[in-house]
């Protein structure tokens, strides 16, 4: 438990498992919510856009969370999982015309369903064999939606999809997209903080921390096990849903290895372990992205010597040596060095608690 | 008539496979060496032997070095490869958990991807052909040289390095390190010496299999693969186990090529990519370690 603000104390357990604990705090967070509304009138589109891939991102990453943070099940195949609901969200709206309030929660089913049958492993195996299985859910995945009847899943080529429409509006521009994602990731983040401290989530940190043990006190491995990954699943077949109505089209390579290689590295650079850590991560790894994106051409300009693809090469460079240095010097990632800080102003001028 | 056809095709492709798998069981072999010697799981593997590949490029494209130095200075960047990554990387997370390794094999992963498309801008290279480009012929075969000498001096590896695991002093320090870095540590064992000697064996066997893979072909980064492709051999024959990746290996060549040719055909190519990970996922449920691997009793 985090330090509380001072002369705040609770007689129930409710109290203490609260997040917000003041009304100082209440405002802030209502505050937040709204800033979060009005957002497209204080920034521009360009602005708008970046937000909306890293809030689609952050709800895959947030679903990691549980599956890897939280159980302790390592997943490289979060990817896959969100492909499967785009795939499924895209086939749904293409092939029966359906209103994206349907398919994208069917998306998160799908995705679900199959985290759930490539989670099935993980009773008997773990750590590195379990990330083999996920690994290979990576690479089965394209060959399979490749090779389903091309009306189902658009084969080789892909499925373009329609924008979605509700009551007159159509989400076809970065701003009302905005609403679409953001309001899915509030709901799914509010999810997501709520299942973690109650049975379920105290049920996956118990497995985490030691699942033999955690089997002898009462938890349904098998149980408990597949769900972990059917809910983390479940979050990235969402975001693979508003993925599909974002870009309007899906195809099997914008699902590969190497983005869930990709939010395994957000994951740590956040800290494994936090809901907070996990956003944290995916703000900060996509502020580094957008940042190359933004210099490279900047660079391009001043050392015209050196090709313009060396500096968008340099993104892996960044994104690798960012992995290796966070897991050597700051392994519990930046939601630690967060609660430091927090700590630290909370129980100033002391030094120590 | 018909049956005989069916059995010269049949001979055929598994002799195909055998070979494949030998070329598997290459770069299987790397990764079971690893972590073999320092219980560290190397997803990287398929970068290093692409980063190897371009290192032995640049070597045999500078011309000024005779074709013997080129391939000594190759193996000796190989050892000094596999220094610094011990040294800058996995020295600081002696005793970390075993995730811990996974994700920085994976983050070196991407490093070594982004190092090679700097250096070398990602674009295609001509390897250089150091096994001769004629196939040998035994009899009526035909093998393709460079898998044909490459798997005879895979099998030399193996037996090698299983009997240096299995039977030499040193050989048994570096195993029980890859059983447990505390206890060993206590047992007066230097985990640092056993990494760094797991990573020059590891880059020195990448680069012999980045040598056998892609002799006399054309060069990118999509070589990589071959990491990948490793993992279901790897899983199968054990994580500890050398001798076992031969075996393994074959299996697994043996059966995507009769997938490739019996099942394919229906299934519009599917079925060989995904026969490897689909037995992989059949042993990971029914044998956890392999055919050929220690089984590990777990306690509270």
């Amino acid at each position: 438990m985090a330090l509380l603000p001072c002369g705040i104390h609770y007689e129930t357990y409710e109290g203490d498992m609260a997040y917000i604990h003041t009304r100082a705090q209440w405002v802030c967070f209502i505050l937040f919510l709204l800033v979060l509304m009005f957002l497209p009138y204080i920034l521009s589109v360009r602005f708008i856009a970046m937000v909306n891939m890293a809030a689609m991102i952050c709800i895959a990453v947030v679903g990691l969370q549980i599956t890897t943070g939280y159980a302790g099940l390592i997943n490289l195949g979060q990817s896959a999982f969100m492909g499967m609901g785009a795939f499924v969200c895209g086939s749904l709206a293409v092939n029966f015309n359906l209103p994206f309030w349907i398919t994208i929660p069917a998306g998160g089913l799908g995705g679900a369903i199959l985290g759930a049958i490539f989670g099935i492993p993980a009773l008997r195996i773990k750590g590195f064999y379990l990330a083999m299985t996920t690994i290979a859910a990576q690479v089965i995945f394209p060959l399979i939606i490749m090779h389903m009847p091309d009306n189902w899943f658009g084969g080789a080529i892909g499925l373009s999809i329609e924008p979605a429409h509700l009551a007159g509006i159509t989400f076809d521009s970065d701003t009302s997209l905005y609403y679409l994602i953001i309001i899915t990731a509030v709901i799914m983040i509010f999810f997501a903080f709520n299942l973690v401290r109650g049975r379920t989530g105290r049920a996956f940190v118990a497995i985490r921390d030691n699942d033999i043990a955690a089997e002898i006190m009462g938890v349904n491995l098998f149980f408990y096990k597949t769900l972990a990954f059917a809910i983390g699943a479940m979050y990235a077949g969402v975001a693979g849903g508003l993925w599909a109505y974002y870009l309007r089209f899906v195809g099997a390579d914008q699902f590969t290895l190497y983005f869930s290689v990709w939010y395994m590295g957000m994951l740590i650079v956040g800290g494994l372990g936090s809901i907070l850590g996990a956003i944290m991560g995916v703000i900060f790894i996509r502020f580094l992205l957008e940042l190359i994106t933004y210099l490279a051409p900047v660079l391009v300009e001043y050392f015209p010597g050196v090709g313009g693809g060396i500096w968008f090469a340099g993104m892996n460079i960044l994104l690798g040596g960012t992995i290796i240095i966070f897991l050597i010097y700051e392994p519990r990632g930046l939601y630690h060095r967060w609660r430091i800080g927090k700590t630290a102003f909370r129980i100033w001028p002391f030094p120590h608690m | 008539m018909e049956w005989e056809y069916f059995f010269i095709d049949l001979a055929q492709y598994t002799l195909e496979g055998v070979l494949k798998g030998l070329l598997y069981a290459v770069v299987a072999i790397a990764f079971i060496v690893v972590y073999r010697s320092g219980r560290i799981l190397n997803l990287a593997q398929g970068e290093i032997l692409v980063f190897m590949a371009y290192v032995i490029w640049t070597f045999f494209s500078l011309t000024v070095f005779p074709f013997w130095i080129a391939l000594l200075l190759s193996f000796g960047a190989a050892v000094l490869l596999g220094l610094i990554i011990e040294r800058f990387i996995f020295r600081p997370l002696i005793g970390q958990p075993i995730w811990a390794i996974i994700m920085v094999s994976i983050g070196l992963m991407i490093l070594i991807q982004g190092i090679v498309q700097v250096g070398w801008g990602g674009i295609e290279r001509p390897f250089p052909q150091i096994f001769p480009e004629a196939p040998v012929r035994i009899g009526e075969l035909i093998f393709t040289s460079s898998i044909f000498w490459g798997g005879i001096i895979a099998l030399a590896i193996v037996a090698g390095l299983t009997f240096v695991f299995n039977r030499t002093r040193w050989g048994l320090k570096l195993t029980a390190v890859a059983e447990e870095h505390q206890v060993a540590q206590a047992m007066g064992i230097s985990v640092k010496k056993s990494i760094a000697v797991a990573w020059i064996i590891g880059c020195a066997l990448s680069t012999f299999a980045a040598i056998v893979f892609l002799n006399g072909q054309t060069l990118t980064f999509a070589a990589a693969v071959i990491g990948l492709h490793a993992l279901p051999v790897v899983l199968l024959a054990g994580l500890e186990s050398i001798s076992g990746a031969v075996v393994a290996g074959i299996i697994v060549g043996v059966g995507e090529s009769w997938a490739a040719a019996y099942l394919d055909p229906y299934t519009e190519g599917a079925m060989s990519q995904a026969f490897p990970y689909v037995l992989m996922l059949i042993v990971l449920l029914f044998r956890p370690q392999g055919l050929f691997g220690w089984k590990i009793i777990e306690r509270v």
